[in-house]
This record gives C-alpha cells, structure tokens and sequence, in this order.
C-alpha cells in the first residue's frame, strides 16, 4: 500500500504558521519523520486560508524537496498553484486533486501529460458525490477514458471513491468497498485506487481505530493507497499485516518493521 | 479473466442512447464488465462488434491437439506465466528429429524405446518429427510411412514445400500430424493442406512482428488449428520470443499469438542440445524439436518437464512403501517417514549419507509431511502398522525396531502395542539423522 | 506488424555483491567478480539489465571424497592436494572460482583442527589467483570454531564464507563482519526464513547487508527442485518490486545435490532402461543448473567437468542481447 503522508497541510497550525513566517522547520521535520515512517509520498496543501497559494505551494515544494527525496503529491483545488508547483519538482509529482467534470478533466490531464504526473482522481461530478457503487464506477470509467484520450495510461491514474464520515453517511461504507472492487475492472492495467483516510473518521470517537479498520478492509477490496497519518504507528502495523494476509509482501518475522523500513 | 469496461466500450456505439437502461454506453460497458448486465440489452451493437467481444472471452491460449487416440499430445491452454501463481497445465511436447536422408526405421525404432521408469512414474518422450532434407517427396513420404509404421506417437512432418508435403501429408492424415510449417512464402498452400485434411498447422514467421502478420493470414484462410514459431533460433532470442508470447496472450489477450508454441534446438553436441530444449521447456514452449536419441539424455530432460509440470498447490507424494538405501541386509535399520516428496527426500539423502545401509518406510499420507499427517491421523499407529505389514517387512529384517520421527516421539506407546515392534525416537529433524545413525547403528541394529 | 512489446516496469533491483580483492584492495585476487545486479527476470535483456553473467565454481576437498569412479580421471591426480586439485579446476576445466568444502574437520571424519583448516584455505588462495568460498563441514558446532580463524588468516581476501542458518549464523556472520568477508545465508527451501535470517543478518552490522549471498537450499533434478524453482523465481521477482531483504544474489550447488542421486550414479548395467552412467550423470547435474539459471541464480557450484562446460556454454547463450 502507497502511503501518503498528510502532514504537511496548511490546515494543521504548525504549518500555516510556518507558511506565513516562510519557517521551513516544520515542514522539513515533518518531510523527514514522515519519510522515516514508511510514507512513499508526501502530500503538499497550503491550506484553505492562504491568500497566496501559488506562492505558498512553490515554497512549500522546495523547502520539502530540500529535506526529503520522496515524490511529491500537491494538493489543491486551484490548478494554477499545481502548476507552479510541478514546474519545480525534481521527480515525477502527484495532482491531487480532479473530480471527473470535463473542464477540469482537460485541464489537469493536458498538465498531467506535459509534466509526467500522476493523477488522483475523485469519483464526483458537478452534481456530488453518488451514492451508490454503479454510479461512482460510472465516474471513474469517465476520468479513465478521458485520461486515455490524453494519452495517460490508468494505471498513472488514482481514483478515489470518496469515502464519507461513517457517523452521517453509514450506508456508503459498502458502495465505497464495492466501487473499490469494480474499480478494477475499468481497464487493463486498472486504475490505482485511494482514499483520504481520515474522512471516514470526521467527527467520531475513536477515530484511529475506524481509519485503520477501514484501511484493512479497503485493501482487501483493491485499495492501493490512502492519505493517511504515516506517523501512525498502529495504522502502518495493520497495513503491514494486511499485506501479508493478502499475499502483497513474502512474510517474514519481522514484517511491520520491513514495511515501515523500506524507504530507509 | 473476463473484458474490461473500456475494452468492452471500445466496441460499443458511444451515442448515450440510453435504450440499454443504463445514463451512458460507458456505464453499460462497466455493468457488462462486472457481469450486472448482458450484451443483447443494446440494440444497437454491430456483428463485428459481437463477434470481437466472443472471442476476446475465449481462453487466452488455445488447445490444440496432435495425434489421436491414447497418443494425443494436447499442447496449449496455459494460463500462467509463473508457475507458482498456479499451475501450468499441459507438459511441453519433447519431438525427437528424425532426417528422411539417415536409417530412419533404427532412429524410429530407438526413439519409440525413449520411455522411462522412475520413482513410481513413466515419462513418455510423445513425438517425432520427421524432417525432409532429402528434397525428395518420393524419399519423405517413405520416410514419413516408415516412421507411422513403427511408432505410435505424435507426428510431425516438416518441411516447406507444399508440394514433399502433400503426399505425405495424405499417407498419415488419419494420424493427426502437426503440419510444419507454413512461411510467408507457402501459406496459402500449407494451410489449404491442413486444413484440408483438418491437422494442426506449425506458423512460423521471420520475426515476432512477422508472424503476427502471417498468423493473421493464415486465420483469415479459416484456419485455426495453429501452433506459433518466431524463426527465431538463438538460445536467447528464443527465450524473449517464447516470453512475449506467453506474457502477450495471457496478460494481453493477443489473439494472433494465443496458440501453442514451437522451439527448435540448434546445438549439435547433445548436452549442450539438452540444456538449450531445457531452457525452452522451462519458459514456455509446448513443443521442443530435438536431434538427441539416447536414454541418458532424455531421461534428465523429461524429468524436469515432469517436475515443472507439477500443480504447486497440490503436495507431491511419492510411492508410498519400502526403500532400499544402499544395500541393506537384515539388520538394516527401519527409518519411518511419510509420503510427502520433500520430506521422503530430505530424509533418504540423510540416511544415505549416513553411509548406513538402510530402509526407509514411507507410509501413504497422501503426500503431507509429518506433523500435517500426524494432526490429520494420516500418521497413526493404525497406518503405520498397515504399511509394515503391506510391505512385508517382518521377512526383510531380523530385529523387530522402527526408527520414528522424533516430532511424533508420542505415537511411541501406541505404536508399540499396535504394531508389535520396538520403537526408537529419532531426531526431530532430518539434518540430525547421520548423526543419530552413527550413534545406534554403527555395528547394525542388535 | 509491429507488435507491441510487453516490458515489465519494475521498481529495485538485485544488490551487487563483490567477491575477492585484488592487491589495491588488500587482497591478492588477479580479479575480483561482481554478481548480482540484475533489473529483469533471468536473460530477459529486452527488459532491464543483466550486468554481471552468473559465475561458476567447482569444488575443492580437504579429503579424498567417495564420489562416483567416473570422477577418478578428472581429480584422482589431486585428490590428496587441495592446492593443485583448485588449480587443476581453474586452468584446466575453466572454473570461475573455487569453493573449498572443509569436509574433513567433521569430527565424525578426520577431525582438522581449525588451523589445519585455516591453512588449507591459504594453500587454495596461493594456489589460484580467483576469489575462493568457503564452507564448513556441516557439522554447526565444528564449523563455529573453524570461521574465525579462516576469516583472519586470509584478511583482506573477501572470500565467501559459510553458511549461516537462522538458528546458527552469528559465528559466521560476526567472522566475516571483523575481517571484510561475504556471508552465505542458507534457509531450508523456505523463503520466509530467507527473509528473515537476511534481516537478522543486516541487523548485527547494516554494512553486511550488501554483503549476503542467499543460499535458499537447492534441491536436485527429480528429487524437489522445482521448490527451489519457485522459491527463486518468487524471491527474484520480490526483489524487483522492491523487497531489499530479498534482493541479494543467489548461490546454489548443483554438483553436490545432483551427484547424491541415483540417477547420476547408478550405473547402465543395473538400470539399463536409463541409459549410459557418466553422460546420464553429466545431465543430471547440467539440467539441473540450467532450471537454477531460469529462476534467478547467480553463482553455480558444479562438480563435473563436462557439466561446468555445458553450463558454461549455456551461460554464453543467454548474455546475448535479446532486445526488440
Ligand atoms: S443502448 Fe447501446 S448505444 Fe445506447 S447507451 Fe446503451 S450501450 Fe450505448
């Protein structure tokens, strides 16, 4: 499983303050520890408050790129700051995010395909999010084809199902496990798949403990990646263990240390 | 594994109609991927567009069959490229090559002797390739009779003149051969010949992207009975051909390259030969022509086309009963064992290095190790005492002791009574066997 | 028609090992041999690269060894002197490298002191200009007081030293550590225990990570080999999705499992259905490289002249550029 690390989001206050003092500290501790941790990418979010997200996503890009040589994934709604963002990425970066609206589409695959970049792309149109599973794969058939047509092959592509709290939108839990599985069968090679893992936990008790139940079950329905905490060591372990169980990793005795260890 | 979403709607009308039931043909196409809905619901899809999606859900490799009767050689139908993700299924086809220009009635004679005895098994070398160097169609045909008239196997005639192979083509066509092999310069005469008398069809090309294009042809003559051979005929070349062949039909579902494949050695030398026909039995071809004749040389390389042909999944036993290691006289020590291979070997080689002529019992539970069999009562006193008995091992040996895997040291007591015979616990592994050899029965068991 | 090529893209690729050193290495190798390396499947050059050909060692006695009578014509002249027997094996049959088998400091043998040991190893190392391996006897508690003194008296020469199992693989492990040798890690047909003695193994020193050999217990043709066969091909292909504990080069002996079986012994007067004995034995032991060489291995350990050359020629087959 791809694990890309959270952290370093203008949403947590360390960061945003970091951001908006041009303090690279933060970022560059919380680049390394999330590296040290298993994260295969980091994603990068200025924030919802930013007044300058162009700016802020070029100097979040290169203060991370100085301290970890892990890819990066940049998050934003706003295209013009991926843009900036990915003209200074020493290695194939992510775009995180685009729902499958046609503009849009034509906007991030065309960048996409310049730059190299993978895709995440979200199972949502103008209209939201779908409910059921045949609609969502229905929007995800849609980013794999368009992809297509701008020469991306699926399997650059991530698609998230799109997960809601499981306090106010129980009955998606299965429509997400089963997209997840139809997901698959789209293409050949398919689609990777993600998921935001922590939207699952918005607002509940217990919240660490709905994320990593719902990252093990997600992995036994296909999923090949999640945003996620990489800081969490109990979620990593049942990750790990899950790779095991579905025979992605050669056991061995030590196995959760070998996952967490890899991009050591 | 079945089409995919956006292969199925490559082949759909992409109008969004709607008249199947579903907001778009894209939609459609996924609910015909995951099996939620079936191709008649749209009226608008074409014959081509039917016929594409048909055989796009065929087995990715075809069976093609060559001989008939208890001789049949089916060659094809693999799904894997690695055997440990299942299994392969249907063993390479080893033809010895048999000139029309040397004493073809001795080389038959010598190649239909080319079958083998081992460890409970009977390896079979299934068929013979008849080659036309003679130039004369009059000499193949004979030579093609002869060879029918001595063996029973699975034929195949090669040459590339449609005109040496017509004749002989008719004298066996009751026989099945596989016909090779139609070139970009006589397909259209070979594969009127084989399909004609409706036998199989070697294609082979110049090259990879040329046999594509001839394999296209020679289906669209209605012929599709075929076997595939790049031309290529270095040891490495052929390996990347044989790869892409298996990796393009499976993983891809190429059609022009879903048939079994053919390989030709090259070496002259027979061990060198042998080893390059293993190298091609290893990575996927179904059928490997080859010059060599003696026993010692099939004999290794139908050994290994037996083990990689193994199902994986399953435990590989051997015979269950009494084994000689060595010379043992009557009072040999008895070592007991299961019939799971692995361990039966691990546990012969021990005993033999033990340089301690001995017996080794090994009683059937349908091939799983120790403790398996033992959990499962496979290994109980009730089968062990069965299996003395079924042997007769009470007339071999003078002494009445059995040496036990020191894992199930608690069938002992029970053992004892069932059985009547002295039990000895041995070592819990087999690495300590020598040892524990040495130690007991340096002078014999008294 | 251009038909499209299918290459995999993988991610890693399989460590390289250096054996031996030479004078400016504090050695006193003519060369050294670097294996491992590879970023495809076996031979499949179309894909990635196979930089260093897999080598082949034949194999030296400390004692006169009871092997078939075939063999007498080849060694009988050297049995009785590791030092010739070695270079008889490089300059006559063109063997890579040597790997020396202390079989006589078995206590159940002839019992050599670990300094008799130590100075057969020396003998060998003078004798031959390649890099050497060596192994014990078999016996874990004997061969625990052999590797310390072995691996000092030729400091300096990188040798290939074993084996270490998961249960015993300190002694060896700590003996190479101190003295710049490269460890065997031998796990029984069992490729979670590969994975983790590999792990263990890092654990006592992270610079001897580049520095294991994988030995994951060959079998012979017809007696398991295609467990090995499928243990290798799973561990290669794990090693280039990226699994670094498995990415080590492989090492495996044909020769020793192949001469122990039946069908390369028995001779053609008792089993006439199989053919003539030493031309059966030959195979038995070249077929038996050939599949080690499809799933992955990287050093061969041969006993037959005629099956080293086999192998040999093989080998040469395979490097040849197959890309599209
Ligand atoms: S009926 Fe056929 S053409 Fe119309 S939407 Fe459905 S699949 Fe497309």
């Amino acid at each position: 499983m791809i694990i890309i690390g959270e952290r370093i989001n203008g949403m947590f206050k360390d960061i945003a303050r970091a951001i908006n003092d041009r303090d690279p500290g933060p970022v560059q501790e919380w680049a390394k520890k999330q590296e040290y941790n298993g994260a295969h990418y980091l994603d990068i979010n200025v924030g919802p408050s930013s007044t300058e997200p162009v700016e802020a996503m070029k100097w979040l890009v290169e203060v991370a790129q100085e301290a970890s040589d892990l890819p990066l994934a940049l998050d934003s709604t706003k295209y013009d700051a991926i843009e900036a963002g990915l003209k200074l990425c020493k290695q194939p970066a992510m775009i995180n995010s685009v729902p499958a609206e046609m503009a849009k589409m034509e906007r991030v695959f065309a960048m996409a395909a310049e730059y190299g970049a993978e895709v995440i792309g979200l199972a949502m149109n103008e209209e939201g999010i779908p409910k059921d599973a045949d609609m969502r794969v229905g929007l995800a058939a849609e980013l794999v084809a368009t992809a297509d047509a701008f020469g991306i092959s699926p399997d650059m592509l991530y698609i998230d199902p799109l997960a809601l709290p499981c306090n106010v939108a129980q009955d998606h839990g299965p429509e997400v496990m089963r997209t997840l599985r139809e997901i698959k069968m789209i293409s050949d090679p398919a689609p990777k798949t993600t998921v935001g893992l922590s939207n699952i936990s918005q607002g509940t008790k217990n919240r660490e403990l709905i994320n990593r139940t719902f990252a093990v079950m997600a992995m036994a329905n296909g999923l090949d990646s999640a945003i996620a905490d990489a800081c969490d060591d109990e979620l990593m372990a049942a990750v790990a263990s899950a790779r095991i169980i579905l025979d992605m990793d050669i056991y061995c005795d030590s196995f959760v240390d070998v996952f967490k260890q890899r991009n050591r | 594994m079945g089409l995919t979403g956006l292969e199925i709607y490559k082949h759909l009308p992409k109008t969004n109609c709607k008249d199947c039931g579903s907001p778009t043909c894209l939609a459609f196409a996924m609910a015909l991927a995951s099996g939620k809905a079936s191709l008649d619901a749209c009226p608008h899809v074409t014959d081509e567009a039917k016929e594409a999606l048909d055989s796009a859900s065929a087995p990715p490799i075809k069976l093609v069959t060559v001989g008939t009767g208890d001789h049949k050689v089916e060659l094809g139908e693999e799904t894997e490229i690695f055997r440990h993700d299942k299994r392969f299924f249907h063993p390479t086809g080893i033809a010895v090559l048999i000139s029309d220009s040397e004493d073809v009635a001795a080389k038959a004679e010598q190649f239909d002797d080319l079958e083998f005895e081992r460890v409970g098994m009977h390896y079979i070398t299934d068929m013979v390739a008849i080659k036309c160097d003679s130039g004369d169609a009059g000499k193949f045909k004979e030579a093609v009779e002869t060879v029918a008239g001595k063996t029973e196997k699975a034929l195949i005639l090669m040459t590339e003149d449609p005109a040496i192979m017509e004749g002989a083509l008719e004298a066996v066509a009751d026989r099945k051969p596989l016909v090779c092999a139609a070139t970009s310069d006589n397909f259209e005469k070979m594969t009127e010949l084989a399909k004609g008398k409706d036998c199989p069809l070697v294609v082979k090309g110049s090259d990879i992207n040329d046999l594509a294009e001839l394999v296209e042809k020679v289906v669209g003559l209605g012929h599709k009975e075929l076997v595939i051979d790049s031309g290529a005929r270095e040891t490495s070349q052929v390996l990347a051909d044989l790869t892409q062949f298996r990796r393009l039909a499976v993983r891809k579902k190429f059609r022009l390259f879903g048939y079994p494949a053919l390989a030709v050695t090259t070496k002259d030398d027979p061990k060198e030969e042998i080893i390059q026909a293993g190298v091609y039995v290893s990575k996927y071809a179904d059928v490997v022509v080859l010059k060599a004749c003696e026993k010692q040389q099939l004999l290794p390389l139908l050994s290994w086309r037996q083990n990689l042909y193994t199902d994986p999944q399953k435990p590989i036993a051997v015979e269950a009963g009494l084994y000689d290691v060595g010379e043992p006289g009557e009072d040999a020590p008895v070592y007991v064992t299961t019939n799971f291979s692995l361990t039966y070997f691990i546990v012969e080689g021990e005993v033999e290095s033990s340089r301690i002529p001995s017996r080794v019992l090994s009683v059937d539970t349908g091939g799983i190790s120790v403790l398996t069999a033992y959990a499962d009562n496979k290994f109980s006193a009730e089968t062990i005492t069965e299996a003395i008995k079924k042997c007769g091992l009470e007339d071999k040996v003078k002494h009445k002791k059995l040496v036990l895997p020191g894992h199930v040291a608690v069938l002992k007591g029970t053992l004892e009574e069932e059985s009547g015979w002295e039990v000895m616990v041995g070592p819990r592994e087999a690495s300590g066997i020598t040892k524990y050899a040495k130690d007991n029965f340096a002078g014999g068991v008294s | 028609m251009a038909v499209e090529i299918l290459k995999e893209k993988y991610r890693s690729k399989v460590g390289e090992v250096v054996l031996g050193a030479t004078k400016e290495d504090g050695g006193t190798r003519s060369h050294t041999i670097t294996v491992g390396g590879e970023s495809a499947l076996p031979y499949l050059h179309f894909e990635g690269e196979i930089p260093n050909r897999p080598v082949v060692a034949l194999e030296v006695w400390d004692i006169v060894p009871e092997w078939n009578p075939c063999f007498e014509q080849y060694y009988g002249d050297v049995y009785n002197d590791p030092g010739a027997w070695a270079k008889k094996c490089v300059e006559e049959y063109g063997a890579d490298l040597i790997q020396v088998r202390l079989k006589g400091a078995d206590p159940d043998l002839k019992d050599h002191s670990p300094e008799d040991c130590a100075a057969t190893v020396k003998k060998v190392l003078e004798a031959v200009s390649v890099p050497v391996m060596v192994i014990g006897c078999g016996k874990a508690d004997k061969d625990n007081t052999i590797y310390n003194p072995i691996a000092e008296a030729a400091a300096g020469e990188n040798l290939v030293m074993g084996v270490g199992e998961l249960e015993n693989y300190k002694a060896v492990t700590s003996a190479c550590m101190a003295n710049n040798h490269v460890v065997i890690a031998q796990s029984p047909i069992d490729i979670n225990i590969c994975k983790q003695l590999n792990i263990l193994i890092a654990e006592m020193s992270p610079a001897m990570s580049t520095r294991i050999i994988i030995d994951p217990t060959v079998a012979a043709l017809g007696y398991g080999i295609e467990y090995s066969y499928s243990i290798m091909e799973r561990a290669r292909n794990g090693a280039l999705q990226g699994d670094k504990m498995l990415a080590m080069p492989m090492y495996g002996n044909a020769g020793f499992e192949s001469w122990r079986q039946k069908e390369a012994n028995i001779s053609a007067d008792e089993q006439p259905g199989w053919g003539e004995q030493e031309e059966r034995g030959i195979l038995w032991e070249a077929t038996t490289a050939m599949a080690y060489l499809q799933s992955g291995i990287d050093i061969l350990v041969m006993r037959h002249p005629e099956a080293l050359k086999a192998i040999k020629g093989n080998i040469d087959d395979l490097m040849k550029n197959n890309s599209y």
